[in-house]
């Protein structure tokens, strides 16, 4: 299972993410998450204490093509020998993988982004499962950050602003190649709700995420909502969404 | 474009995309005030905190904190402890500004009176100028 998780920013995604990559994972599979979102998130969800696990400025060199400067991962280190080295160990047996946390005024993310990029031309195979969060808005989604996945999940509240979103993330994702991009109607407050995602992003629902104010008290706390709330009602509902996605990408 | 925009009388409020990337390519001093917008939760806390420094090292404006969906005292004690010295703005937990959102009606049309809307009027009014 390859999967990225888009959408707006506070619509849900790390949240979601994390719990989709922890149940995955209990379930016995092997597990890759990568981050690459700048902002501190994902690894709270997941339940990996350190938000700051970047790749290191020395798995990056520096090199000239054509008069301009680029990066690369040092000589030696292959993409899925970074994950080997640098992905971090998670609960139930994940591993992390960070682009690296913006710091600081006019932060130059070059070294970080360009490391990652070459990690991602070079993943692991299909013995691993691969979650990604990508960060909120349309950017990265765009920039092919999200290449990896054999499906985007859009993940949308039932809001005008959060289904345009997703009405516009969806087109992007398409646009990409992408074999499958499915919404995750998530905060559905109303029977009806994941009818409205459904119709106001033009996708199919793989399912839906109640309201669940375990999901915010775990965010307060800063804990996984899995660890904090396993019994919780969004917990079902992201295992419910593994379920019916390995259904999808099961062969017919 | 945010640099040229300026006129006497005139106020510019600028949306910026979720995270730090815009605010990190920000050059000069091009806004008054950039506030900053958190909720009570631990990311959303530490995106804030690194915001706030960004903005504050690098000169770019003075630092607003806006900490939104706060429903009890804790959330209040971690906002506070997140931004020392700051006082950051509080504005609660909002069934009303929920249900404007769900509806893409704007708070301030659907619930004037209600005590998040209110909070945001009072931020407002703070920013004009000689009020800050």
């Amino acid at each position: 299972m390859r999967v990225a998780f888009v959408g707006k920013g506070g619509a849900g995604k790390s949240s979601l993410a994390g719990t989709f990559a922890r149940v995955l994972a209990a379930a016995g599979e092997q597990v890759l998450v990568l981050d690459s979102d700048p902002m501190p998130g994902l690894a709270l969800s997941l339940g990996v204490p350190s938000v700051d696990t970047g790749l290191p400025d020395d798995a990056v060199e520096e090199y000239q093509e054509g008069g301009r400067r680029r990066y690369r991962l040092r000589s030696g280190l292959t993409g899925q020998g970074a994950v080997e080295q640098y992905a971090v160990a998670g609960p139930d047996g994940v591993r992390f993988l960070q682009l690296g946390k913006a710091r600081g005024p006019r932060w130059d993310n070059s070294r970080p982004h360009w490391a990652f990029q070459r990690v991602l031309d070079d993943l692991p195979g299909d013995d691993w499962s691969i979650v990604g969060d990508l960060p909120g808005g349309t950017r990265q989604p765009f920039m092919t950050w999200g290449r990896y996945a054999r499906t985007y999940l859009v993940v949308v509240e039932p809001t005008p602003a959060s289904l345009l979103s997703g009405r516009r993330l969806a087109r992007l994702a398409a646009s990409r190649g992408t074999p499958q991009v499915l919404a995750v109607a998530n905060k559905m407050r109303q029977p009806d709700d994941p009818d409205r995602v459904a119709a106001g992003t033009g996708l199919d629902v793989l399912g839906a995420v109640p309201f669940d104010p375990a999901v915010a008290e775990a965010d307060r706390q800063g804990r996984a909502l899995l660890d904090a709330e396993p019994a919780a009602p969004a917990v079902a509902a992201v295992r419910s969404l593994v379920e019916a996605l390995r259904s999808r990408e099961a062969p017919s | 474009m945010l640099g040229q925009l300026e006129r006497p009388g005139r106020a510019v409020i600028a949306d910026f995309e979720a995270g730090l990337g815009t605010v990190l390519r920000m050059d000069g001093r091009p806004v008054d005030v950039v506030v900053v917008v958190v909720e009570p939760t631990a990311k959303s806390l530490e995106v804030g905190r690194r915001a706030a420094d960004a903005v504050r090292e690098g000169g770019l404006g003075r630092v607003v904190v806006t900490a939104n969906r706060v429903r009890d005292d804790d959330d209040v004690a971690r906002v506070r402890a997140a931004f020392p010295g700051l006082d950051p703005v509080l504005v609660p937990d909002e069934p009303a500004i929920v249900a404007a959102e769900r509806r893409g009606e704007a708070p301030l049309d659907a619930a004037a009176d209600s005590p998040g809307v209110r909070a945001l009027v009072q931020l407002a009014e703070s920013l004009l100028p000689g009020r800050g």
